[in-house]
């Protein structure tokens, strides 16, 4: 018998995403083993920034996009029960198709009518492929896709950071580059720990936020550059 | 995936003995946690990251390190730990394993008594009382700093370098969201010792009901829990679930059920300084409920209990509320209560009362028989215990090194010495050293 009444404190569903490019490219040079590794590295971490939020349900998700694409993980799973599944590489850059699925999940139902901002994490080493730009517009129609933290991070030289900008919508906010695999492991831990912090229990802000945004987005890790290694790696 | 200090590595501390770093237990915001041994002494170890390792951050460990710890209950800073660069650290006594943490209560994965979580508050609410009276502010009370042992009601303090000098100026630190004072949200006011309190209220709401008390139908209409509309529920609109004056923001069933079960079954005095913090103490700092107000409360929360003959659950009686006459229904099994005898305790030289339910595990302390140790609930004085020989019968035993002097009720005196009880009949007066008590059928 409990000793005492009531049960759990009441949780809102926060949905994270990962949109992950896996086109050809990211065979090249290591690209999608480093971000199969950056992601189970962040795994553990972003468990316990979940564990110590007891008023957010975290659940995850992972799309991917090459020729087309699908979910590679389409059920929203709590995240300690979330387990990764290394991504493949192949094929173009459907990214408009992958944000075509995501506004498809945006929508109500199935998302529910109360929920915590859901955090979309679009990651891109290339350039799209497909129609973009309806994929985007077809997410903002949404009003979940419209409040949801949109991060994405640019994989190599040759990302298309105009594209990701625009996903973003914020112009203070700008794609993250990871132009070696230890700066997207510290992007992808950043974006599971501080920004689903964030999302799940925003800090006040005493200057208030930037127009148009609703979560305060924290200072992203400074990656220690140095110019002459930069390009060694990819 | 520590990155600070390397395990098995030893440093000197400041006053010169060598510390062994021996596991990483934890990273936050400022920096990591590690497990060290100085000596033979395990100790924890918090290391700052080098941006958070600022002179200012250094000047208020040093205040605090020099201050020691305000009472029982704090990891408090013991010394600082340097290193050959500009970075440091400072160790502290190691948490416990018995502390849980309030996101375990909050997550159901501890059940600790009603008793317990009194006695929870009661500790928390000592321990804000002892660093305000120091001249310190805590200023970030929330899940994630505050442990407690769900056995016995024990606490510890933790992240106590956030503490400052009230009125110390400007640090950046605001708090957590959701425990943050109204007026810091709105951007009005800096954090300090009248926004603990208000913090530690939500917190007290929160051990006792598993609920924020700003969280209902305004809540529920709210779509998107994003920045905005949190601000306008716990800044710039709140409102209690429980207003006796506005009913506009009540618990919604289904969404707010634990407000719903919990706040009946509390007494009417502890409802009393729920509305008064999160009423008039919402929209004046002035008006919040202080820590020993709080703590006479949860002191009399504990001697309210007594069990359901039925199935057992903790149920509170509710002296001089309107329960009081007819003790109505177990919250648990929905059947009739009985009360068990009562001790109506006479405090010397204050005309004030305390009633404590008499059931078969009460003890009393020197907090109810010893004035000038009130919340002191060390080594229990007298116990409830039944006759060796005649199990129907019960009697308060006398645990303490003086005689009590029983007066019963054909006024006939009698002396119950050291180890010995005194039978629990109704109208029976004891007098236990400085307190006279009279036995409540």
């Amino acid at each position: 018998m409990a000793k005492r009444p009531g049960g759990e404190l009441a949780t809102r569903p926060l949905h994270f995403i990962w949109i992950a490019d896996c086109s050809g490219s990211m065979a090249a040079d290591g690209k999608i083993q480093a971000l199969n590794t950056a992601i189970r590295e962040a795994l553990p971490h972003m468990r316990a920034v979940a564990d110590e939020n007891p008023n957010a349900e975290v659940l995850v998700r992972a799309l991917s996009f090459g020729n087309g694409a699908h979910w590679h993980c389409s059920q929203p799973t709590p995240v300690a029960d979330f387990k990764w599944t290394d991504l493949l590489a192949d094929g173009l850059t459907d990214m408009g198709r992958a944000l075509r699925l995501a506004a498809e999940q945006m929508h109500m139902p199935p998302m529910t009518d109360r929920a915590l901002p859901p955090v979309l994490v679009l990651i891109s080493d290339g350039q799209p492929t497909d129609d973009f730009a309806s994929g985007l517009a077809q997410l903002m129609q949404e009003a979940w896709g419209k409040k949801a933290v949109r991060i994405a991070v640019a994989i190599g030289r040759d990302a298309d950071t105009e594209v990701l900008q625009r996903f973003i919508g914020h112009p203070e906010l700008k794609p993250l580059l990871a132009n070696d695999p230890e700066s997207l492991v510290r992007h992808i831990k950043w974006v599971s720990t501080a920004v689903l912090k964030s999302a799940s229990a925003p800090a006040s802000q005493a200057g208030g936020l930037p127009a148009g945004q609703n979560v305060p987005i924290p200072t992203p890790p400074v990656v220690p550059t140095d110019p002459q290694a930069a390009d060694d790696v990819w | 995936m520590h990155q600070l200090l390397t395990l098995g590595s030893t440093h000197q501390t400041a006053s010169g003995h060598p510390c062994t770093i021996e596991a990483f237990l934890g990273g936050g915001g400022q920096g990591e946690i590690y497990r060290v041994r100085v000596e033979d002494r395990p100790l924890a170890l918090k290391w700052y990251f080098p941006e958070q390792a600022t002179v200012a951050q250094r000047r208020a460990l040093d205040t605090l390190i020099h201050k020691g710890p305000p009472g029982p209950g704090f990891l408090w800073p013991l010394e600082l730990q340097d290193s050959a660069a500009a970075d440091f650290g400072y160790l502290m006594p190691l948490r416990e394993a018995r502390f849980r943490g309030i996101v375990d209560l909050m997550k159901r994965r501890i059940d600790p008594s009603f008793r317990v979580l009194a006695l929870t508050g009661l500790q928390l609410a000592q321990a804000f009382l002892a660093l305000h009276t120091q001249g310190f502010c805590y200023r970030d009370i929330s899940f994630g700093n505050v442990f407690f042992d769900p056995d016995n009601g024990d606490i510890a303090v933790c992240d106590n370098d956030n503490v400052a000098v009230d009125g110390g100026g400007a640090s950046g630190i605001l708090g957590t969201p959701r425990f943050i004072a109204p007026e810091i949200v709105r951007g009005e006011a800096a954090p300090g010792i009248q926004t603990d309190l208000f913090s530690l209220a939500v917190l007290l709401f929160y051990l006792f009901h598993i609920h924020h008390p700003l969280e209902g139908r305004r809540e529920a209409a709210i779509r998107c829990f994003d920045l905005p509309a949190m601000t306008r529920l716990y800044g710039t609109e709140p409102l209690f679930i429980f207003d006796p004056a506005d009913d506009g923001n009540r618990p919604v069933p289904g969404l707010h059920d634990n407000a719903l079960a919990h706040w009946p079954i509390y007494p009417e005095f502890l409802r009393n300084r729920f509305t008064q913090a999160f009423t008039a103490g919402l929209r004046d700092p002035a008006e919040r409920v202080r820590e020993s107000i709080w703590s006479g409360a949860l002191a009399r929360l504990a001697d309210s209990i007594y069990y359901c003959g039925h199935c057992g659950a903790e149920n509170f009686y509710d002296a001089g509320g309107p329960a009081a006459t007819a003790p109505g229904i177990c919250w648990s099994c929905r059947t009739a209560l009985t009360l068990p005898y009562r001790l109506r305790l006479s405090l010397p030289g204050t005309g004030a009362h305390q009633v404590v339910m008499l059931n078969h595990d009460t003890r009393l302390y020197p907090h109810h028989l010893d004035p000038s140790r009130r919340y002191d609930f060390g080594e229990p004085i007298a116990a409830v215990e039944r006759h060796p020989s005649d199990p129907g019968r019960w009697g308060l035993k006398n645990l303490g090194s003086a005689n009590w002097v029983m007066t019963r009720s054909d006024g006939q005196l009698r002396d119950v010495e050291p180890g010995r009880s005194a039978g629990l009949t109704p109208g029976v007066r004891l007098a236990l050293g400085r307190v006279e008590a009279e036995i409540a059928g």
